[in-house]
Parts: C-alpha cells; structure tokens; sequence
C-alpha cells in the first residue's frame, strides 16, 4: 500500500510562480491497476519520483509498505522500481543483457537465478533476439521496452511507470497491457501508471488527476467516467467512452 | 558516430577485463612519455592497428572521432614543433603521433570494453586502497560514469552540429578554427547538461537498487585464458622499457 | 530566403547499417499541403529514415529530390528528434527558442519578443520559464520547448519524430493546428504511433514494413488495417463498430462523433433497402 499524507514537495526554492505539490493525500493498493493522469507540468513525475524515494518531501508523509522510501532507498535497498519519462538516459548497461542484469547484480542474486530471470522476462517483453545488442543501436521505442523490462526483471513489490507507452507502438502498447494485466491480476504486482494516452485510461482501475500541484480527482474508473464536465476539462476522454455513451442514448 | 561499446568475439574482446585495462593504461603511458623517433612510434602504432584489425575491432568510429581532436593535434604540433633553431616538423610529427596513439588506445579500449568489465578493473584498481579506508568503490562508481561520459562529451560537438542543422542552420563548411570559435561559446552550457545528464544517470542507477556501499553479485563471468598470459607480456615489456635507464646505472 | 520545395522524392533509396540493410527500393513522393504520415513497428526505420532525410544518416544510396534538383539538407530543413533532450545545448529556455532566430542575424529585441510570443503559442508560460535550465523542465514541457525551437523559423522541409509522445491534451490540439497551418507551404514529415490523431489532415501514409515503403491514403490504410489482422491494431471499439461497414465507401475517421454518425447512416441506408 502506498500512502501520502499531506505531502508537499518544491524544487530547489520556493516561489509565487514556482512549481510546488500541494499537499497531496491519497493512497493506492495492490491488485488494482492505479493510473495517475494531467496535463504537463502537473506534477506527475514528481510523484513518481517521491514513491520510488528519489526525492524527499519536504513536508507530510508518505509511507510505501509502511516504510519511508526515500530512507529505506538510502539505507536498505528499494521498494518500488521507477521507470523514468525519458527512455534514453536511465539505461546503464552497455549491452541489452548488461542493462537488464544491472538491478539483479544490485540485488545481490546468484548467476543461474540472474540468467534464468533474464532469459524469461527478455522473452516475455520479446527482446530475445536484441540481447546482445549495443544499447546505442536500439530504436526508441526498442529502449523504451528495454527500460520497463529492466525494472520488471527485478520483481519488485511495486512498479511506477512514467508514461511506458509513450513511444511503444501500437503492437507493444497490447502486449505491455496484457504483461500488465497477468501481473496485477496474478502475481500481486502494484503498479502506477502514469500516461497521457486518452485510450490507457479505459485500462486504469483507479485514477488520480493531478493538476498544477494539486489533486483534483481522486476514484475509481466508473467515477472518472460519470463526473462532471469541471473535472473532464482537464484531462483526456477516451474516444471509447464517448462511443459508448452515444450508442447507449440511442438505445437506452 | 560514438565511440561505444561494440561487442565482438575477437582475440581482444576476449581478454580478461583487468588485463584488458592493464594492457590499455600501459599503452597510454608508454605512448605519453616514451621519447622513440617518430617512424618507430608510427610502425607501433600500425602493428596496433593490425592486430585490431585482425581481431575484428570496430576500428572506424574510433578513427572517424580522431577528427574532434584535430584542433587540439594542430595546436599540440605548432607548440611542439616550434624550437630555438625555428619549426622542425619532425618534432611535430613526433607529437602529434604519441597524442594519436594514446587516444587510439583510449578508443579501442572503450570499444572493447562493456561497462561491466570497466567496473570490474576500475574496482580491481581501487580495492586494495579500500585497505586502508579508502573509498574504493565510490570511486569506481564514478570512474564508471565519466569513463560513459567520455565519448559523450567528445561526441558532444558533433551533436551541437546535428541540433543547429536540425534548426535550419547553414554549415558553410568554414575552417576549423572558424567553426571552433563559433563553438566557444556553448562549452559552458554543454558541459552543464553533461553534469546534470551524469546526475540524471546516477539518479537512474539509485532507482534500480545501486547503493554504493552494498555488497553486489557479478552477473558475466570473467576467465583468465591462454591469451591473457601473452597480452600480460606487453604492460611487463613497457615497465621493462621505462625503467630501463634506471636499472643501467 | 530560401528556395521553395514543393515535392521531396526518394528514388530508390537504401538504407543501411554496417551490412545490414534496413530499408530498400524505397521510392514515393512527400508533398505540401497536407500532412506525410511515416507509421511502422519500432524498429521499421522510421527515424533512421528521417535522419537520411536530414543528411545525418549517410549511409544510404539512391537519390532524394527536391524538385527535380537533388536535395541539400543543410539549411533547408527542421528536425524535432525523437528524444526532445538531444536537441538542447543552450544553458536556458530562451536562448534555446531565440537560437534559430539569432542564427539568422535577427535583433535582439526583436529575437526576445518573438521567441515569448512563439514560447505561449506552444502553452510555455515565458515570465516563469525563460531563465530556467531546459533539462529541468517536465517531459511534456521539453517536448514543448523542443517543437517551438524548431519551428520558430521554419525552412522548407520540416521533418518531427513522434511529437505527440509526452504531450498533453491541449498539446496535442495545438500541436494538431500547428501542423495543419505549416504544412500549407512547407513540407511536412510526421513519424507517430497515433496516425488517428492526424489522419484527417493528412492524404499520404507512409507504412514502413519489413524493409519495404507501403504508401496509403489515411482511407486505404484504415481499409486494410480492418480487413487484415495485425497488419495496424486499430482500437477495438472502432474496429467493432466499424468492420460490418468496412466495404462501404468513405470510412470514418478514429472519432467517436464520426463513428456513431457513420454507422447511423449505413444502418438507415440498409433498411431503407430491406
Ligand atoms: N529538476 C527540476 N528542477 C526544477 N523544477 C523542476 C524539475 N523537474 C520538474 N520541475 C518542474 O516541476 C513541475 C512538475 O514537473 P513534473 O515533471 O512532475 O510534471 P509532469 O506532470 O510529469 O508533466 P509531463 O506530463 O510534462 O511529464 C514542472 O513545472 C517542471 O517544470
Ligand atoms: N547506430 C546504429 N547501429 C546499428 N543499428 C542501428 C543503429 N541505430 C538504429 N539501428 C537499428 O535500426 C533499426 C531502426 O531504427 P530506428 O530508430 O530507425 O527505428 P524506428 O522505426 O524509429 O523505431 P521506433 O518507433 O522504436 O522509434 C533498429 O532495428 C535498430 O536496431
Ligand atoms: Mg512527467
Ligand atoms: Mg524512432
């Protein structure tokens, strides 16, 4: 279970126009896929980065499995793997199998489990014949799937996606949402996702939105759907939705 | 056109990371302070070159990036070159050769090497000062990140290039002196996006449970053959070679 | 100013790698007024495609044409990356947008002005930005800045690497109109995942698929993406609603309005038959 309470959080020094989290509350459980969406600038990967414990807030709190990310990252090792926004400079290794044993060998794990981790979750994520690949060679949407496989190779107990599937295409983008089904669903993965595509919505359980700092929708999908037009200004609407509602007042 | 890691299974990309990086410092300094005649450096530097060559080292990148380095051989070769009895270009020469070498050397070390067999010399080199309490591998964590960092820097002119091209810029071929001045002024703010992309991957690293002083596993395993007994003979030679004078005394 | 393109054509063109080819016999032609779609799986050559365009790549053979004279990228083109981060080298917001302006001799006073005017018309508030470094803005926001550097003085050929990615909402509008309006006399190239979203100002698709260059028209590609499993996943709730309609003349577009309206009226046309 991940839990803010009242947490605030600023860059560097605060100011009237500067960008700060306005304390924030929410909490967000396992065997649910949880989404976080707003516009740009509203302080989703802010979020992101205070659960994975990157960042410490500066007011509030907030607890992941009942420990402070940001000393337990400091002191014992991670809670919640993080898979950052931008896919080029989170990669370590300099190969596609080095890049994906990295967080193993942090982990302190055997060779044969390293391999055999590797060799699974590369074909699941369809990065079998890449693996040893140099990772300068890969195309963008090959790193992107390369960074999200990274973080998964590590099994954490949970998983932020910074917009996973923004330069996936469209074939990656069903195979990344059945990965994500079968874990959340099977194997008792919690996850974040956060995305700007107005069609991952109809994917997420449990949405918060996010706008300038503040939290300004917080409830599972039927409640995002049914809510009112102050809150769907400022976020996305999938096409889906709307055909749905324009097929059901035809026949009611 | 980076120099990165292309991995082979060459004679050299098969040798053991610590004596791939003893090989490769030893060169280094055998190309900075050895004072050989320009034509025997040149044929050192050729044989190099072949057995690259031969063990299939993706030797193009390295020698393409030897042009970023072309003001600083100019340079080198006119204050070098420059003696009381007025310009001897065979001092020049000699310069520029030894600069050449070491940067060969430093490229295809680079080219060989994955960035898990430069953390496991690095950490080989810093363990036995982690004795008496230095932090070995802190600094094998950050020699890691600015030996990535190397060629991206390097490589960093060339990008400036592609970004202004890729805004509709004009490159009228101009000198190299010219377009080097024109650069002058982006090496301040180049070199701050170096430290905040170095930050960015150190954040990346931490993210993925690197903590500097745990205790981490080895995932490739790394054999000591046949050839790494004959490549152990060159850092012996060139240690031969510096101490020379003074073992004749 | 410079020389006005009308067509870009590739002639034969093949792309490769060391020894590896990525795409060949590639031959077609990007126009103005409309937008070119470039789609395909990741690693089809989409980008690599770009950057030939965009004299980066060299290593290729076969010509490309503008105009029936040969193409000169240098100076004659525009080019978002990808990756937005790849394109900053500036040490602040404003001088990065102001760069191309400054490039070409423009005042100062006049750089600044244009480039707060330029920066709001791509929803980045310039009073709390300018002085701030690029790399510490949010993803969407350096996407943001990246499209407004490289359009704030616009060449002839304007080539974009997936600018829909990170973008929000409102992004994707503006951004949408941007397009719309530049491509009445340049030359537009968009690479993207989501052709939907600009499929209806669009007359050319460009679909990179195992080496090869399948050229659409937004009404043929949707037709065989409908009638061929896996040849595009379109989303499910068109292609359900759609496909019984899929021979008829003048799909959709991927809107639900639209959708709705089109099944309406095929349902009323069909019983007006029986
Ligand atoms: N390192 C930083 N230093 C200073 N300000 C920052 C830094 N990173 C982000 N910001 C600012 O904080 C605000 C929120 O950024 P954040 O990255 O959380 O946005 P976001 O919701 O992820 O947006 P996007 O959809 O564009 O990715 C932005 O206004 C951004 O400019
Ligand atoms: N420098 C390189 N050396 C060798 N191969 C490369 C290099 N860069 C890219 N490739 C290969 O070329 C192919 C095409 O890459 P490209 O970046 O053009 O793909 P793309 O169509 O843009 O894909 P995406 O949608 O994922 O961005 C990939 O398979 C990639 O592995
Ligand atoms: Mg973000
Ligand atoms: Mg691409």
């Amino acid at each position: 279970m991940i839990v803010f309470d009242q947490v605030s959080f600023w860059y560097k020094d605060k100011s009237e126009t500067s960008f700060e989290l306005k304390e924030v509350s929410f909490s967000l459980n396992k065997g649910r896929i949880n989404g976080i969406v707003g516009g740009n600038g509203s302080g989703k990967s802010t979020v992101a980065k205070l659960i994975a414990g990157l960042i410490p807030a500066n007011a509030g709190n907030l607890d992941v499995e009942g420990q402070n990310p940001y000393q337990q990252l400091h002191q014992s090792g991670f809670l919640a793997g993080l898979i950052f926004q931008n896919p080029e400079n989170q990669i370590v290794g300099t190969t596609v199998e080095e890049d994906l044993a990295f967080g193993l060998e942090n982990l302190g794990l055997s060779h044969e489990v390293m391999h055999h981790r590797i060799v699974s979750t590369a074909e699941r994520f369809g990065l079998t014949s890449l693996l040893r690949q140099p990772v300068t060679s890969l195309s963008g949407g090959q790193k992107q799937l390369l960074c999200i496989a990274s973080v998964m190779v590590m099994e954490p107990a949970w998983v932020i996606f910074d917009e996973p599937t923004s330069h996936l295409d469209p074939w990656a983008r069903l195979d990344f949402w059945k990965i994500i089904d079968e874990f959340v669903h099977h194997h008792g993965l919690g996850v974040v996702i956060i995305s700007q595509l107005a069609e991952d919505l109809t994917r997420f359980e449990n949405i918060l939105g996010f706008k300038a700092g503040k939290l300004i929708f917080n409830g599972v999908r039927d409640e995002f759907k049914m809510a009112d037009n102050d809150v769907h200004e400022h976020f996305n609407f999938p096409e889906s939705w709307k055909f749905e509602s324009l097929m059901l007042a035809e026949h009611p | 056109m980076q120099i990165s890691y292309k991995p082979g299974s060459g004679l050299l990309h098969r040798l053991n990371p610590l004596t791939k990086g003893t090989v490769a410092f030893a060169a280094i300094i055998f190309f900075s302070v050895n004072n050989l005649s320009g034509a025997v450096i040149a044929t050192i530097i050729a044989g190099f070159l072949l057995i690259c060559k031969l063990s299939g080292v993706a030797l193009l990148d390295v020698i393409m990036s030897i042009r970023r380095i072309g003001l600083l051989l100019v340079i080198v070769a006119l204050i070098q070159g420059f003696s009381v009895d007025g310009f001897n270009p065979m001092l020049a020469v000699e310069a520029v050769l030894r600069i050449v070498g070491v940067f060969l050397v430093a490229g295809v070390y680079l080219t060989i090497s994955s960035q898990s067999e430069l953390t496991c010399f690095w950490e080989a080199c810093f363990r036995p000062l982690a004795l008496i309490g230095f932090p070995a591998r802190e600094f094998a964590l950050i020699m890691v990140i600015a030996v990535r960092f190397f060629p991206v820097i390097l490589g960093e002119i060339e990008r400036i290039r592609m970004a202004q091209i890729a805004r509709g810029a004009r490159l009228n071929g101009g000198g190299l002196l010219s377009s080097a001045t024109a650069l002058m002024p982006l090496m301040i703010p180049t070199l701050t996006q170096a430290v905040i992309r170095a930050g960015e991957l150190a954040q990346a690293m931490e993210a993925r449970g690197y903590r500097v002083s745990a205790q981490r596993t080895r995932y490739q395993r790394f054999r000591f053959g046949f050839i790494d007994l004959i490549a152990a003979s060159v850092p012996l030679l060139i240690f031969y070679y510096l101490l020379r004078p003074f073992m004749s005394e | 100013m410079a020389s006005h393109v009308t067509e870009l054509k590739l002639n034969n063109i093949k792309v490769k790698y060391g020894s590896a080819t990525l795409l060949d016999n590639l031959c077609g032609n990007f126009t103005r007024g409309q937008l070119n779609l470039i789609v395909g799986r990741a690693g089809s050559g989409k980008s690599t495609l770009l950057r030939t365009i965009a004299g980066f790549h060299k290593e290729f053979s076969g010509s490309i044409m503008a105009d029936d004279k040969a193409f000169d990228p240098s100076g004659n083109i525009s080019l978002v990356f990808q990756n937005p981060e790849a394109l900053f080298f500036n040490g602040s917001v404003g001088e990065e947008v102001g760069y191309a302006l400054k490039m070409r001799g423009v005042l100062p006073d006049e750089i600044e002005c244009t480039s707060k005017k330029w920066l709001q018309q791509w929803g980045l508030d310039p009073e709390c930005c300018w002085h701030r470094h690029p790399l510490e803005l949010s993803g969407g926001e350096k996407r943001r800045l990246a499209l407004a550097a490289c359009t704030v003085f616009l060449p002839p050929v304007v080539l974009l690497d997936e600018p829909l990615a990170g973008l929000d909402v409102k992004g994707q509008h503006a951004l949408a109109d941007m397009l719309k309006a530049m491509a009445t006399d340049h030359i537009v190239i968009v690479v993207t995942h989501e052709p939907e979203a600009l499929m209806t100002d669009s007359s050319s698709l460009l679909y990179l698929r195992s080496g090869c260059g399948l050229w659409f028209t937004p009404e043929t590609f949707l037709y065989q993406a409908l009638s061929e499993s896996d040849f595009f996943p379109l989303p499910h709730w068109y292609s359900s609603a759609v496909t019984p309609f899929r021979e008829k003349p003048a799909l959709p577009r991927l809107e639900a309005g639209a959708v709705h309206k089109f099944i309406q009226e095929w349902r009323r046309a069909d019983a007006d038959k029986l």
